[in-house]
């Protein structure tokens, strides 16, 4: 079959109303599902995937394609407003997206988050399309040592987001690094620091602890001094995104969305380090570095970018190598096989109709994710107007209320209030919570791809160097060290 | 006219109350805690069985995935509950026999639990990439004593670590636990995406995870446990091998209660199970996913469990895998 | 505070937590079988390497303190009443209570109380509309995610909710 039956063979399986339906359907779920902190998209696809099973193959997948993309996006929305991720990838948006908030810019910080989420979709998956083939027998090229190397330079990231301190910043990171070794070992299945607790064992919840780490603070600080956020401006402003915004930031959304790609195609690393590898890399390039972290718009876009520009790359390693790339394409791959189809090689020659029919489907998902995100910033922008002493008291049951959704645990409200005291006093002691988030993600990836690599070489560290991947990671984050340690002493030297 | 309704519903509401009060159980929704995430294969397990079960129980049923340590953080929510019937575990072979055979700092035991039915067996099957070269197991174990092979799992405890030493000990291999090295991951996608880039050599897990591998040839299968072949998969049994040890073997799901769970609340739930098993498009979905439909009663799922989990033991304390501290 | 108390506090307080990681928790709460083939492997090698990392930024904290600027205070928010450590402590005490009253009174009717107290602790200056939404934000979120996401709130043992 040659490419263009191929596609009219797909544009024909979708070209039907309930297809695009289910797609426009699953966006405007996954946007209110992904604003609601602790339901996650995550969430929002599990629960819509038994809707699924009694619909047309294609008109399913799309479904909860949409459901995946509206929750990426909606993660956005409370990150901004209430300074609560919705999902884990949205917490980089925090950085820059709240401060904009509470300046009265709510309006053009969701806006430029749609536009830059946009793009960055639609990069996504025109890569996808493109070059499913060549980035999927890349993917297969990532063993544990390579991952390793990649994950050492992602940490590297900490020294962009830590503020005006280093070493605060590394403090930080340490705490969420420690805090991460919680739960069972990896290789001896032994405990560590669980104290006999079944509930430890499984580590803490990583939405119990973001949420606890950055919302909960907030509500603390307000207990302090409860009149501290009078007189300044926090009406939602009628404050829109321009243009000129979008081409001030395009360079970052499109370096983002490549970040985003790349890190997407890679089974096993998820939306959340990419957000932030976009949006350090964005500040690093940045003339305006100085105003990262204190509501720069540039910062949003990044962040939003680069966690958008997963979303379509997480299909190759799912439709080239039928490989999940993170839990909610694993979940995506329960829809297939329920309707058995089988994701994989094979899949582009059995059902290259469907394989079609979801690449349009995703293109169209780009225009759909535009539409449901603008009308969702009008529906939530009211949030930015309720008084903050209403407010906080509702953000509190918010959590809790999703917080015990995440996991049906009651232990992990304990976690997120313990987090919360964490969080403020590191925010008394100015020490920067998001190097924190970055390491309690990372460590525990770091430590058991050098564990795996150790076990897979007999214990030779040779093998963290065995290919050319690794030797290119490598040179990366010694450049990276050696920038900032130069950096540190040209300070120094002032 | 009026007043003669109202007394009639109210004449109505209190004998619908007065029923209710004699505990004709379930007056209300049933939790069911599936102890693993979603998406994985006692999730849709669960939530495949959950409609018709929803249909024979009559009232809702609350599915609640409560995940960590491999099944354990579930398993305690469930043996902590109240033996009212009104939370029940999806129970599955690796938190209900390979982990507690494996692990001696387990919070639970099996007897916490009163088992009311296994429902699901899953065959497992072993599997390596077309790159590796081996296409039997002959050709494995040939491997293993030339050395440097390997294997992944879902992690310490699960079910493909326990199945690869056992195959590997029951085809004449020395010592499982040195001349293999085993490569745990977090999960069992990444399990098979180990085996895919090369990490580890090979895999044993329940044939749905590998279906769709073999079926796209990135796989190559090179045994199942059952006696019975297992549809698209190309591989002697364990008993044409002349391995009968290994039917042992393999995935179930099945669902208990606390152990001190009533007996008509257990007699329930086998006639509802009983009802449910039957419905056709449960059926064709879950052999879909290359499950094997088997209704146990309860005196029957509780010898199936007990066997297996004395087999693994068995095999745990011969080979000195027991998980201490 | 100034940048030094805020840098010396915190650099010693990292030694410390260093010390007692090393000493106490590790060898305490981390247990390492008795067949470990390599040190690498072993499930204490990440936490000790932890521990001495958080002991050179403990140092490098202190160390830097010594030549931070005393003299810049950092401005701990505006005029502060008496009532602020008052407030902190009582917070603590209703997130300590929630969590022994979610499972017993039920998610819905204890978070009801707790909006209610943090409103009131907030000196909230709309106490009309707090309580209504005291009483209606737990209500629909009960709603939603019982009956919309299929989520087991917890219930408790006294009054039930449909």
């Amino acid at each position: 079959m040659s490419f263009t039956d191929s596609l009219m063979a797909g544009l024909s399986l979708v070209a039907t109303f309930e297809a695009f339906f289910a797609l426009f359907a699953g966006i405007c779920i996954g946007v209110v599902g992904g604003a609601i902190p602790g339901l996650s998209a995550t969430m929002a696809v599990a629960l819509t995937l038994p809707f699924t099973f009694s619909l047309q193959p294609i008109t399913g997948i799309l479904l909860l394609l949409g459901v995946y993309k509206g929750g990426i996006f909606g993660g956005s929305i409370p990150a901004i407003l209430i300074k609560t991720p919705g999902t884990p990838a949205s917490s980089a948006t925090i950085l820059d997206g709240h401060p904009m908030a509470e300046r009265g810019e709510a309006g053009r910080a969701l806006g430029m988050a749609l536009w830059a989420s946009c793009t960055a979709d639609l990069v996504s998956n025109l890569a996808l399309i493109l070059f499913a083939g060549w980035l999927a027998s890349f993917a297969l090229s990532f063993g544990p040592p390579e991952f390793f190397a990649l994950i050492l330079f992602s940490l590297t990231i900490i020294a962009g987001v830590s503020g005006d301190s280093l070493l605060r910043g590394a403090l930080s990171a340490i705490v969420g690094l420690l805090l991460a070794t919680v739960g069972l070992d990896l290789v001896y299945g032994t405990n560590r620091f669980t104290f006999g607790d079944p509930n430890m064992m499984g580590g803490l919840n990583f939405i119990a602890v973001l949420i606890g780490l950055f919302a909960i603070p907030e509500v603390i600080a307000m207990a302090w001094n409860p009149t501290a956020h009078l007189g300044k401006a926090r009406t939602l402003g009628q404050s829109k995104v321009t243009f000129a915004d979008y081409r001030r930031s395009f360079k970052s959304i499109i370096r983002g969305s490549l970040i985003g790609v790349f890190l997407g195609s890679i089974p096993g690393i998820g939306a959340a380090p990419s957000a932030f590898l976009s949006y350090s890399e964005a500040r690093r390039k940045s003339p305006n570095k100085e105003n990262f972290g204190k509501g720069e718009i540039e910062g949003v876009a990044a962040s939003e970018a680069g966690n958008n520009g997963v979303a379509g790359a997480t299909l190759i390693p799912l439709l080239a190598l039928g490989v999940p790339g993170d839990v909610i394409t694993a979940i995506i791959i329960g829809a297939f096989m329920v309707h058995g189809l089988q994701p994989g090689p094979m899949m582009f020659l059995l059902n290259a109709d469907i394989i079609y029919g979801l690449f349009i489907g995703l293109i169209v998902s780009s225009v759909f994710l535009f539409l449901v995100g603008s009308v969702a910033i009008r529906g939530f922008r009211f949030v930015a107007d309720v008084p903050k002493r209403i407010l906080m008291p509702a953000v509190l049951v918010l959590c809790i209320y999703g917080v015990f959704a995440v996991n049906n645990n009651i232990f992990d409200v304990g976690v997120m209030f313990a987090m919360g005291w964490v969080g403020y006093l590191m925010l008394r002691y100015q020490v920067p919570a998001a190097p924190f988030l970055i390491a309690f993600i990372l460590g525990p990836l770091l430590e058991d791809n050098f564990r795996q690599s150790m076990l897979m070489s007999g214990s030779d560290p040779m093998i963290l160097l065995r290919g050319p991947i690794t030797w290119f990671f490598w040179a990366l984050t010694s450049i990276t060290i050696f920038a900032i340690v130069r950096n540190i002493s040209r300070k120094a030297a002032i | 006219m009026k007043f003669t309704k109202l007394t009639g519903a109210v004449a109505l509401g209190t004998m619908l109350s007065a029923t209710a009060a004699w505990a004709e159980y379930p007056e209300r929704a049933i939790n069911m805690v599936i102890p693993y995430g979603a998406g994985g294969a006692t999730d849709i397990s669960a939530r495949t069985i959950a409609e018709p079960l929803g249909d024979a129980v009559g009232k809702p049923l609350i599915m609640a995935n409560v995940t960590g340590a491999g099944g354990a953080t579930g398993s305690v929510a469930v043996q902590n509950a109240k033996g009212d019937g009104y939370t029940m575990l999806f129970a599955r072979v690796g938190s209900h026999s390979v982990n507690p055979a494996m692990k001696a700092t387990l919070p639970y035991t099996l007897d916490d639990f009163r088992f009311v039915t296994v429902y699901e067996i899953n065959p497992v099957a072993c599997a390596v990439t077309p790159a590796s070269g081996i296409t039997s197991m002959d050709g494995l174990i040939a491997k293993v004593a030339e050395g440097g092979v390997s294997y992944s799992s879902s992690g310490v405890g699960s079910l493909p670590h326990l199945a690869s030493a056992m195959v590997l000990k029951e085809f004449g291999v020395a010592n499982p636990l040195t001349d293999a090295t085993h490569i745990p991951q977090k999960g069992g996608g990444a399990a098979v995406t180990a085996v895919l880039n090369g990490t580890a050599t090979f895999l044993c897990t329940n044939s749905s995870a590998l279906s769709s591998f073999v079926a796209n040839k990135q796989m190559v299968p090179l045994l199942v446990t059952t006696s019975e072949p297992v549809v698209g998969f190309d591989a002697p049994t364990a008993n044409e091998l002349g391995k009968d040890v290994l039917n042992k073997l393999v995935g179930w799901t099945g669902i208990a209660g606390p152990d001190d769970l009533p007996d008509d609340v257990a007699d329930k739930w086998g006639e509802w199970m009983a009802a449910a098993t039957q419905d056709a498009k449960f059926n064709e979905t879950m052999s879909a996913r290359g499950s094997v439909i088997r209704l146990m009663d309860p005196i029957e799922a509780n010898a199936f469990i007990q066997d297996q989990y004395k087999a693994f033991r068995d095999l745990v304390d011969e080979l000195g895998m027991r998980i201490e501290g | 505070m100034s940048p030094k108390v805020i840098q010396f506090r915190l650099g010693m307080g990292a030694c410390l937590a260093a010390l007692f990681l090393a000493f106490v928790a590790i060898p305490m709460w981390v247990s390492s079988p008795s067949n470990v083939s390599n040190i690498v492997l072993s499930p204490t090698f990440w936490p000790y390497i932890l521990t001495v990392l958080t002991g050179l930024i403990g140092l490098g904290l202190v160390f830097a303190s010594r030549h931070s600027d005393t003299q810049i205070a950092i401005e701990d928010g505006n005029q502060l009443d008496d009532l602020s450590w008052f407030r902190l402590a009582a917070l603590a005490v209703i997130m300590i209570v929630t969590m022994f009253a979610l499972p017993r009174v039920g998610m819905v009717w204890a978070t009801m109380v707790v909006f209610v107290l943090t409103a009131f602790l907030l000196r909230t200056r709309h106490p009309i509309t707090a309580l209504v939404c005291a009483v209606t934000i737990p209500l629909v979120l009960y709603a939603f995610f019982a009956h919309v996401a299929g989520v087991a709130i917890p219930q408790g043992n006294f009054v039930r909710l449909p």
